[in-house]
C-alpha cells in the first residue's frame, strides 16, 4: 500500500465523529484505486505509528481544536504536526498523532508526505451524530481530501453508481 | 501540611488522569487519582438490539478495540445462556492473546521504559560492550554490534539536529536513573524493534479479526469466520499459517527481549521492588475457555486478601456467583447524583458535577468522574499482577514455570535472589506483565494447535443464533421465548474478560417479548476504573492512591517516581475517562456535560 487515508476520532462524542465520517462518505462516493487504503482507526493513539511505517503518503482526517468556528476546515502539513512549539492545539487526540508521528521519525519510517485535514468542532459531548455546523462540512472535508491526494498523484473517480456510506452509529435504537 | 504537586495528564497516549500527590520529607505522604470526563455508555446503548452493542463499546476506547467488543459479546451471550461453538472461542482466543500480545509490547516500550531508561544517556554507551552484554543475557538475534552502533548513530544525528523528537519529554538526567549507558543504548534499540513486533502481532489480530483497530469479526453467539482449508475467500490453511508465522515471531521477541530486558532494567532499581504495592487485594476472573460450555479455562482467576499469598476464593466460572452478587461500584467521592453503592445491573448514572478541583488545593470530597469499584466493598487491584499471583499460588503450571524464569533471570544477571513478594511492588507490576506476555505468547500457540486441530476433526462451525431455538432447551423454545415464559421477559447477563490491563466486565439487562430483544441497561466496569477510581463512603483509597503512599519523590518539580508508580499499572484512562480537552502541555481544561 501506497497511500492511506485515515479517519481519526471517537463516533460515540458528537462532532469527534467527523474523521470516520468523512473517510467512510469518501470511501463510498469515490474509487481510489488499488494503491489507497481508506481507514476509520477510531482512536489509536499511539498504535497510528504502524499505519505510518507502511506508507509514502498519509492523508489524516480529524477534529481540530483551533481558532475559528465549528465546522471550518484547517489543513496541516509535516512540519507543522511535528513541531514542538508552539503546540498546535490540534485533535481530542493530541498528542496521538504527532507523538505517533515523531514515534514513527525516530525508527525512520515516517511517511514522506503528511497531511491533516480537520474540522474545528462544536461539540464533543456524548453522543453519536455530527453537529450541524459539521455535518455541513463533511462535503468541504471530503473534496479537500481528494485535492490532498490529486498532489500525490492519486486520481479519485466516482463511485457509480454511489454506496451508501456505513455510518453505523448514527442509526437511532429501535425502541 | 506538605507540598502539593499536581500531575495533569498523567498517560502519554490517550485518555485524561490527574495525579495529585502532597509530598513531605522526600516521600508521598497522601494521594488523590481522578479522571475528568464522564463517558455513558449506558445512555448510548439503553433500548438498542443486543447484539449491535459490541461495535459501539468497541468504539469505547481506540486502544482497547477488542477487549471491549469480547466482553460485550460475551455478556449478551451469558444473559441469553448461549454456548458457542468451540471454534468460535478458539479464533476469539487467539485474537485475545494477540492482541494482548501487542498491548503489553507497547505499554513497555513504548509507554513506560522511559521512565527508567535514560536515552541520552546511551549516547555515552560503548556498542560492543552493549553487545557483549546483551549476548550474557539473550540469544536475541538483533543485539549485534553493529545494529547497536547504528542505534546510537541514529540517536547522535536526532540530537545534533536539536532534536530528540519522540523522546523531548524526558526525565534525562534525573537522579533517580540507574541503568549504565550500556543497558541504556539496548534499550533504545529494543524500543525501535519492539514497533514491527507490535504491527505484527496486529497483522495477527487483523488475519482473523477482518481489521484493526476495530475487528469485524465478532457476532454474539460465535464469529464470522466462514471456515473452509480449501477455500481463498474463508478462513483457510494459507492464512492459519500466516496467523502461526507472525505469533512465532512475536513470541521470540516477547521471550527473549522483554522478558530479560524487564529482568536486566529491573535489577538496577531494587528499591522499586519495595515501593508502589498499595492495595494487596488482588481479583482475575479465568479466560480462554477450552470448551464450548465456557466450563475450563487456560488461564485461572481467582480472588487475594490483604497480599496473603493464598488464594481465598478460586473463580472456576463465568457464572461465580460469589463475583456476580459482590462487585458494586461506589459514587461517594465522585460526580454522580447520590451516594450510593450498587451492583452493575442496578446502576443508573446521572452525572453531576461538584465543581472544580484548583490545583494546589485540597482534595474536595468529589473529586472525580471515575466511579469506584469495590469487591465485598473493598478495594481491589487488578491486572498483569493480580493475574500472575493468583495463578502462582494455585500452581497452575504455566504461570509458576514463567515466574520462576523471571526471578531466575534476574538472580542471573543481578545476583539479587528476589522473592515472589517482591512482586506486590511498582516493578513488580512490570515483571507480571512480562511474565503475563510470555504466558500468552505459548497459550496463542496453544490455542491456534486446538483450532487446526479440532477443524481438522471436520467441526466448521462458527456460530449459534441467538434468535434460533435453544439447542438445550427440552421444550424446544427459542432462548427468548424461553427467556419470555419462565424469566418473564427479563435476562441479566455479565461479560468477563482477563484484558491486558485487568479485570473486564460488562454488565447488561436484556427485555425481550419472546421475538425481539432490547438493552434495558449496560454498564462497563473497566480495568482502569478498579485501579483508578477514587476513595469510597469509608474512605478506603483506590490502587493508584494507596501504591503513591511512601514512595520517594527526590525532585518535587520533576515526580518522575510517581509516575513509575501510576504507569505500572498501565493506566488507559480513555477506557474510564476520555480526554477531550487536552491542549498541548498545558494542564486541561475539561469541558463538564
Amino acid at each position: 500500500m501506497r497511500f492511506a487515508v485515515i479517519g481519526i476520532g471517537n463516533v460515540l462524542t458528537g462532532d469527534d465523529g467527523l474523521g470516520p465520517t468523512v473517510v467512510r462518505v469518501l470511501d463510498a462516493a469515490y474509487d481510489l484505486g488499488p494503491d489507497v487504503e481508506v481507514i476509520d482507526a477510531g482512536t489509536p493513539g499511539l498504535d497510528l505509528t504502524a499505519y505510518m511505517a507502511e506508507v509514502e503518503a498519509l492523508v489524516l482526517v480529524d477534529a481540530v481544536k483551533a481558532a475559528g468556528a465549528p465546522g471550518e476546515l484547517r489543513t496541516y502539513g509535516k512540519d507543522e504536526l511535528m513541531k514542538k512549539s508552539p503546540v498546535l492545539a490540534m485533535s481530542p487526540h493530541e498528542p496521538g498523532v504527532r507523538e505517533a508521528l515523531l514515534n514513527a521519525d525516530f525508527i525512520g519510517v515516517a511517511p514522506r508526505v503528511v497531511r491533516l485535514v480537520g474540522v474545528i468542532p462544536a461539540t464533543v459531548e456524548v453522543g453519536c451524530a455530527l453537529s450541524p455546523a459539521v455535518e455541513a462540512a463533511v462535503p468541504g472535508a471530503v473534496a479537500q481530501v481528494i485535492a490532498e491526494l490529486k498532489a500525490v498523484g492519486v486520481v479519485a473517480r466516482e463511485r457509480k453508481p454511489p454506496r451508501a456510506p456505513d455510518l453505523w452509529w448514527t442509526r437511532k435504537p429501535v425502541a | 501540611m506538605g507540598k502539593l504537586i499536581t500531575i495533569d495528564p498523567v498517560t502519554r497516549i490517550e485518555g485524561h488522569l490527574r495525579i495529585d500527590v502532597e509530598v513531605d520529607g522526600g516521600a508521598v505522604k497522601n494521594a488523590w487519582s481522578s479522571g475528568t470526563m464522564w463517558r455513558g455508555i449506558e445512555a448510548i446503548l439503553q433500548g438498542r438490539d443486543p447484539r449491535d452493542a459490541w461495535v459501539f463499546t468497541q468504539r469505547i476506547c481506540g486502544v482497547c478495540t477488542t477487549v471491549h467488543a469480547i466482553a460485550s459479546v460475551r455478556s449478551v451471550e451469558n444473559a441469553l445462556g448461549i454456548e458457542i461453538p468451540l471454534n468460535a472461542q478458539l479464533i476469539r482466543n487467539i485474537i485475545i492473546s494477540a492482541h494482548a500480545l501487542h498491548d503489553h509490547v507497547v505499554h513497555f516500550y513504548h509507554l513506560s521504559a522511559l521512565d527508567w531508561v535514560d536515552v541520552t544517556s546511551a549516547l555515552k554507551a560503548d556498542p560492543v560492550a552493549a553487545s557483549q552484554l546483551a549476548e550474557k543475557i539473550s540469544t536475541w538475534t538483533g543485539n549485534s554490534r553493529h545494529e547497536l552502533a547504528a542505534v546510537k548513530a541514529r540517536l547522535e544525528g536526532f540530537v545534533k539536529a536539536g532534536q530528540l523528537g519522540i523522546f523531548q519529554n524526558g526525565y534525562w538526567g534525573h537522579p533517580a536513573m540507574k541503568l549504565p549507558p550500556e543497558v541504556n543504548l539496548l534499550a533504545v534499540a529494543h524500543y525501535l524493534q519492539a514497533l514491527d513486533v507490535q504491527r505484527k502481532a496486529n497483522q495477527a489480530v487483523a488475519i482473523l479479526g477482518s481489521k484493526t483497530p476495530n475487528i469485524q469479526n465478532l457476532a454474539v453467539g460465535g464469529v464470522a469466520n466462514a471456515i473452509n482449508l480449501d477455500s481463498p475467500a474463508a478462513l483457510n490453511m494459507e492464512k492459519l499459517y500466516q496467523v502461526k508465522t507472525l505469533l512465532d515471531e512475536v513470541t521470540a521477541f516477547v521471550q527473549q527481549v522483554y522478558l530479560p530486558d524487564v529482568a536486566a532494567i529491573g535489577g538496577f532499581y531494587p528499591d522499586w521492588f519495595r515501593h508502589g504495592a498499595g492495595v494487596t487485594n488482588y481479583l482475575a476472573v479465568p479466560d480462554l475457555p477450552a470448551d464450548a460450555k465456557m466450563s475450563r479455562f487456560a488461564l485461572p482467576g481467582g480472588v487475594i486478601w490483604n497480599g496473603e499469598l493464598r488464594v481465598a476464593h478460586p473463580i472456576e466460572s463465568w457464572n461465580d456467583d460469589y463475583l456476580r452478587q459482590n462487585v458494586t461500584e461506589s459514587i461517594a467521592r465522585a460526580h454522580y447524583d447520590g451516594a450510593w453503592s450498587k451492583g452493575p445491573w442496578e446502576e443508573e448514572t446521572v452525572p453531576k458535577f461538584a465543581g472544580e478541583w484548583k490545583p494546589g488545593t485540597p482534595a474536595p470530597e468529589r473529586y472525580t468522574w471515575v466511579k469506584a469499584p469495590r469487591l465485598e466493598g473493598k478495594p481491589v487491584q487488578v491486572g498483569p499482577l493480580a493475574q500472575v499471583l493468583v495463578g502462582y499460588i494455585q500452581k497452575h503450571e504455566l504461570t509458576t514455570r514463567w515466574v520462576n524464569a523471571a526471578l531466575a533471570a534476574v538472580k542471573a544477571i543481578h545476583h539479587i535472589d528476589l522473592p515472589p513478594t517482591a512482586l506486590h511492588s511498582t516493578l513488580g507490576r512490570h515483571a507480571a506483565r512480562a511474565i503475563r506476555c510470555a504466558m500468552l505468547a505459548e497459550q496463542a500457540q496453544e490455542q491456534w494447535k486446538a483450532l487446526v486441530a479440532n477443524v481438522g476433526k471436520g467441526d466448521v462451525a462458527i456460530f449459534t443464533d441467538p434468535m434460533g431455538k435453544d439447542p438445550r432447551d427440552p421444550k424446544g423454545r427459542t432462548f427468548l421465548q424461553r427467556i419470555k415464559e419462565d424469566q418473564g421477559g427479563v435476562a441479566k447477563g455479565v461479560g468477563f474478560h482477563e484484558a491486558p490491563r485487568g479485570t473486564l466486565s460488562h454488565w447488561s439487562v436484556i427485555e425481550t417479548d419472546g421475538k425481539a430483544m432490547k438493552l434495558k441497561n449496560y454498564q462497563a466496569v473497566v480495568p482502569s476504573t478498579w485501579n483508578a477510581g477514587p476513595r469510597d463512603a469509608k474512605d478506603q483509597k483506590g490502587p493508584y492512591e494507596a501504591s503513591l503512599v511512601g514512595n520517594p519523590i527526590a525532585d518535587p518539580k520533576l515526580p518522575l517516581e510517581a509516575l513509575r508508580t501510576i504507569h505500572s499499572f498501565d493506566p488507559c484512562l480513555a477506557c474510564a475517562i476520555h480526554t477531550v480537552d487536552a491542549e498541548g502541555e498545558e494542564v486541561a481544561r475539561v469541558k463538564v456535560l
